[in-house]
């Protein structure tokens, strides 16, 4: 049953791939989260979370620390099982899509394999469990140059900046050519300059990839600069109190921030933020 | 560079200098110290008896630490995917590496007889617990992260092993295989001698011992152990500065 699925899925990305440049179209992905609940043991962590994520759509989850949206997004890549309620990514259980290998994660540390070089690192997700890679795997080398990773390929990770490594993470994820992409807080640790380097590399990344990204953040500018919703989250166990479109107009550029929508959308996901912190 | 190698070189050369100075200074009586001239004047004088032993110690000792080293690694791997039975294997392992060899050798002897046999049982079996806690712990020292990121693409567990799991163990493992260096030459000597093989370095130091003129014979005994071990250990850091390379400089870069 799963060799037919596998070849199922192949089929698809196939008949996809077909239809243009393979680096910069994604099968479509669609998120659906009904009634999510998960707690670990006694501690109740998400509470009843139910949305819909609509297909190359990038949605930023924000929430005060320890609220449960690293949870949730880790239910939806499938490293931890819900409670109660459905997760369907692509109309699949998360399981099914991880083995599909159709979940590009991008954790809070790069993860770098110190042995291996930034060409090597990069390829890491497509040298395990080989028989689930898409026929259009996107290719890493071409990925790493369009970051600006070009001259470091044969490099090693400790001869990289924090900012320069967690763009092979980047890559190292995008080169699944999975349709979605989970980020657990990747600039986290980034200094404030890089940090904001980085959003405007990621938005170019994103931008015309038709990638679905599910994006966990603290921060709240990043946030807007980079969604196209805002999802607030409670204090835990996490529920959902408010979900903002950011109708800003794309390709976004480093100006976006200075836009007074940037700055009455920013207001928008504080108060909310505030709102949610209240007894 | 040219530091690198000119101060040990003038470190050795001046600790054999005073020694051989001191020796002649004061007198000293030939079975409590000889100058390293008269020992490596006999080394020399009956090199291909030297050589000829050396090599069975140089087989009985590395084959010793690659064997212990292989079951290490698998055995390892079994416990550092399961806590229950590390947790009972290591007393085992505590026990082997806590109680002196020494104690037990001569009864290892009596039960698989003369010749290699015992020495590389000796070997291995000494070897293996701090090659066994090695892979263990650098296994276990994989980052979380890494772990989760292959486990969000389904990689199997051999996959994570020999991609991750085994490379993350390969620097403590060269840093334990250092230590054990020593200990398998001294089990490899003691052994040799022990038994009625005659063969071996061991067994040239021991009759050596047991003889009222072989002070010369001894310490060129003890030369040439000197000479097998200094080898290894720099053969053992070559390999590891081209296998380790990245290691290496993240060291170096953390200084």
């Amino acid at each position: 049953m799963l060799a037919a699925d596998r070849e199922e899925s192949a089929s698809r990305f196939g008949l996809i791939s077909g239809k243009g440049d393979s680096v910069h179209s994604a099968p479509m992905s669609n998120v659906a989260l009904q009634g999510l609940s998960k707690s670990f043991g006694d501690l109740e962590v998400l509470d009843n979370v139910s949305l819909e994520i609509e297909s190359g759509s990038f949605v930023s989850f924000i929430g005060p620390s320890g609220c449960g949206k690293t949870t949730l997004v880790r239910v939806v890549a499938g490293l931890e099982v819900a409670s109660s309620g459905s997760v369907l990514v692509d109309g699949s259980p998360p399981a099914l899509a991880r083995s599909h290998k159709r979940v590009g994660l991008v954790p809070q540390q790069p993860g770098l394999l110190p042995w291996r070089t930034v060409r090597a690192n990069a390829h890491l997700l497509l040298d395990v469990n080989r028989a689930a890679n898409p026929a259009d795997a996107a290719n890493s080398n071409a990925l790493l140059r369009e970051v600006g990773l070009g001259e470091f390929m044969e490099a090693y990770p400790h001869e990289l900046s924090g900012g320069m490594q967690q763009r092979v993470a980047l890559v190292r994820a995008l080169a699944l050519h999975a349709p979605l992409l989970v980020m657990d807080e990747p600039f986290a640790a980034l200094d404030e300059i890089t940090r904001s380097e980085m959003r405007l590399l990621l938005n170019q990344l994103v931008e015309g990839r038709g990638v679905t990204v599910l994006f966990v953040t603290h921060n709240i500018s990043e946030a807007i600069a980079l969604s196209d919703r805002v999802i607030v989250c409670s204090p835990r166990p996490a529920r959902v109190v408010a979900d903002i479109a950011i109708d800003l107009p794309r390709p976004r550029s480093r100006d976006i921030e200075d836009d007074a929508r940037f700055v009455k959308l920013c207001a928008d996901v504080r108060h909310a933020l505030h709102g949610a912190m209240r007894p | 560079m040219r530091q690198r190698f000119l101060a040990p070189v003038l470190g050795i050369v001046v600790f054999i200098a005073a020694w051989e100075g001191f020796v002649r200074a004061f007198d000293v009586r030939p079975f409590i110290l000889r100058a390293p001239s008269s020992a490596v004047n006999y080394l020399w004088k009956f090199r291909d008896d030297y050589l000829a032993a050396s090599w069975v110690t140089v087989q009985h000792s590395m084959i010793g630490l690659l064997t212990a080293l292989l079951i290490a690694v698998i055995i390892g791997a079994v416990l550092s995917s399961n806590r229950f039975i590390e947790r009972a294997t290591q007393p085992i392992l505590l026990l082997v590496q806590v109680v002196p060899w020494i104690a037990y050798v001569t009864s290892v002897v009596v039960w698989l007889g003369s010749g290699t046999a015992p020495a590389l049982f000796m070997v291995t079996l000494v070897c293996l617990p701090a090659f066994v806690f090695a892979t263990v712990d650098g296994m276990r020292s994989v980052e979380p992260a890494t772990l989760e990121l292959l486990s969000s693409v389904d990689a199997t567990r051999r996959e994570v092993l020999f991609r991750v799991r085994l490379p993350s163990a390969a620097p403590m493992l060269f840093t334990t295989a250092r230590f054990n260096l020593g200990l398998a030459l001294a089990i490899a000597y003691y052994v040799e001698g022990a038994n009625v093989a005659n063969e071996g370095i061991g067994a040239i130091g021991r009759k050596a011992a047991a003889s009222f003129k072989g002070a010369d014979r001894l310490w060129a005994a003890v030369f040439s152990v000197a000479i097998i071990g200094v080898s290894a250990l720099l053969l053992l850091s070559l390999l590891e500065r081209t296998v380790l390379h990245w290691h290496a400089a993240q060291r170096s870069e953390r200084r």
